[in-house]
């Protein structure tokens, strides 16, 4: 069973950065104190953030909730440094506060009936996946990881996929560490001798594509989780659009996702 | 207290804040910020007759100090927003202003008298500006477009009509008094105006629709004025609109010649904003002493 529901409404509120870490140049590791978010939190959920006095970076980003441990009441993020918002978060300080609105989008709730999810996630599409290999395992799920990214320092919340995984199995494009080449080779030749009830995949088109024709073949069922540029994260702005595959018109990202059966939604090439 | 009320063609508002078109979803998403039974009015995103879906995405982007969007308008049609949006907004107990537009005017009056029978909206707002739609020129930069259809709804609803105008006229003050003269009962000063932004790494335009709206900060100065100019002009109410983000801009507005407000873009920006701006408003006039917010409608121009 995959189910996925809109759990507890969100709350807007200035939150303390906790923890703030730069790590390889290109990745923030930060913790923000908020107590709601922390115990409401659901796979596959989302916040967005507004840095505070900063009318010229007007929109709130939206990221992945990678952990949510409601006894300290702190949520984590893994961000990408890639334009200005996320660059300008880098430079923030413990103690500081951002602005911070969620939890956001639709939480899977339901594994009942399944045995084993696989996870096959590239770059920083890996902080998609934390929160559920978290929930799957402590449900008794085996799940299984297909970590990739170009390069060794990209290998994205591997410390906290490791110890959640029954095995994690690396590539890099270039070799510095694992395989080197395509992850999907690696599942592919994993699913030829074991089955995996559900697949989510993060952080790729080509592997969503790879995905939907395992799924259309049967071989498993496959989910994507899906990025679009937002404004409000919370179905006000109909902004974060992506095309359905089976009908005419749109599915909203933030309302109706960001996760989504891989077959339901166009996969752009 | 200061009495927040304002009166728009009759209607009563309790205070004059509401979100402005298709920025504000009535959805329990909203549970944890405020009621809209705390708002002034409820406003719908524009309804088309029949089901639209919309444009192909990127549909927003952000611009410096503001964004564009080219949302296109996807609809469900009237039948559904009858049945499932309307309702709702009812239940607020606050007056519903109902947003329609068509892409023809038989299309536009058959809508605007389905919402007049269901008996639920005590006004309508007609969307004659959204730059998002490439069937032809928008109503509200054509003078005879523009008098021709406003009279034409006006004369086929009970309800009083809202006429939503454009920016992007030469002279919007004189756009507001033909349609003033057509029969409108207020005036939405304004839509967006159109921009684009490039991607100069795909050499591309960012939105799907190649352009997009303008709305935020980045375009209150210009919306002030444009109140203020319309103001002197007309006799009917106008509701102020265009890049307020805090309760001092909507004051601004209302100083211009704003009868009411309306926070677009900034809801999605602060999600707590609408309150935050009738606070803030009550809170301003208390200090001036000032009992009554009409009182100071227009104050700009004495
Ligand atoms: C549901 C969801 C979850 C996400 N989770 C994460 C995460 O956990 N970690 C992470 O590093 N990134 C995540 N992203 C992508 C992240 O939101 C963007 O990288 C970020 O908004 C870029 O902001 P910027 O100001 O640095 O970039 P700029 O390019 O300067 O941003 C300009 C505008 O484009 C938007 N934008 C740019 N890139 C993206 C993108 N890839 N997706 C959506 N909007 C974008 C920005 O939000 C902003 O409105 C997620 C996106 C979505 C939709
Ligand atoms: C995402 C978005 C969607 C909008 N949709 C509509 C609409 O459906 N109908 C309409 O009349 N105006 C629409 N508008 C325009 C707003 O109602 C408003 O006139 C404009 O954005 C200026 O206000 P702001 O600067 O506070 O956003 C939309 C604006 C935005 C940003
Ligand atoms: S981001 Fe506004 S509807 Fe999804």
């Amino acid at each position: 069973m995959h189910q996925t529901v809109t759990g507890k409404p969100p709350i807007f509120q200035a939150a303390q950065i906790v923890k703030i870490e730069k790590r390889h140049r290109e990745y923030i590791y930060m913790a923000l104190d908020s107590p709601y978010i922390a115990l409401n939190a659901l796979p596959g959920q989302f916040v967005m953030i507004k840095l505070p006095d900063a009318d010229d970076l007007i929109l709130p980003r939206p990221f992945d909730i990678v952990t949510a441990d409601s006894a300290k009441g702190e949520i984590e993020l893994v961000i990408k440094i890639t334009g200005k918002g996320t660059h300008r978060l880098s430079h923030k300080k413990p103690g500081e506060l951002l602005l911070l609105t969620g939890p956001l989008g639709r939480g899977i709730t339901d594994f009942t009936g399944d045995s084993s999810i696989g996870l096959l996630v590239r770059g920083v599409g890996a902080a998609a996946v934390v929160l559920l290999a978290n929930r799957a395992k402590e449900k008794g799920i085996k799940v299984v990881t297909f970590l990739s990214a170009s390069t060794k320092e990209r290998l994205v919340c591997r410390e906290y996929l490791e110890p959640l995984s029954h095995t994690v199995f690396i590539a890099t494009d270039d070799g510095t560490e694992g395989y080197r080449g395509n992850a999907w080779e690696m599942l592919d030749s994993f699913l030829d001798k074991t089955a995996l009830d559900q697949i989510y995949t993060c952080g790729s088109r080509r592997f969503a594509r790879h995905i939907k024709k395992l799924d259309s073949e049967g071989k498993t069922r496959g989910f994507v989780f899906l990025e679009g540029f937002m404004a409000c994260g919370m179905g006000d702005c109909h902004g974060c659009a992506v095309k359905k595959a089976k009908e005419e018109g749109y599915f909203l990202v933030c309302q109706d996702g960001p996760v989504f059966p891989v077959g339901v939604v166009e996969i752009k090439s | 207290m200061s009495d927040l009320s304002v009166t728009i063609a009759g209607v009563r508002l309790p205070n004059p804040v509401m979100p402005a078109s298709g920025t504000y979803d009535y959805s329990e998403r909203h549970d944890n910020f405020f009621s809209p039974a705390e708002l002034g009015a409820v406003v719908n995103k524009t309804i088309f007759l029949n089901h639209k879906p919309g444009n192909k995405p990127p549909r927003v982007y952000e611009a410096p100090c503001g964004m564009l969007n080219a949302i296109g308008i996807p609809t469900a049609g009237v039948k559904d927003f009858i049945e499932n949006t309307l309702p709702l907004m009812r239940g607020y107990g606050v007056p519903v202003i109902v947003s329609i537009a068509g892409n023809t005017s038989e299309e536009f009056c058959k809508l605007a008298e389905i919402i007049t029978e269901t008996g639920k909206a005590d006004m309508l707002e007609l969307n004659l500006s959204c730059p998002n739609l490439n069937e032809g020129v928008e109503w509200a930069r054509d003078k005879k477009l523009l008098y021709d259809i406003v009279k034409l709804i006006s004369e086929s609803t009970t309800l009083p009509v809202i006429a939503k105008l454009s920016p992007m006229v030469t002279d919007i003050a004189e756009m507001g008094l033909i349609a003033e003269e057509a029969g409108a009962s207020a005036l939405a000063v304004f839509n967006t105006y159109r921009g684009m932004v490039i991607d100069i790494n795909t050499m591309k335009p960012v939105l799907g629709n190649i352009a997009g709206g303008l709305s935020g900060p980045a375009i209150h100065p210009l919306a002030v004025y444009s109140v203020y100019s319309t103001y002197k002009r007309v006799s009917i109410p106008i509701i102020g609109m265009g890049g307020i983000a805090s309760w001092k801009d909507a004051v601004e507005f209302i100083l211009a010649g704003a009868t009411a407000v309306a926070v677009g873009m900034y809801n999605f920006v602060n999600p707590m904003i609408m309150i935050e701006v009738i606070e803030g408003m009550s809170r301003y006039l208390h200090e001036k002493g000032i009992s009554n917010i009409r009182d100071i409608v227009g104050k700009a121009h004495r």
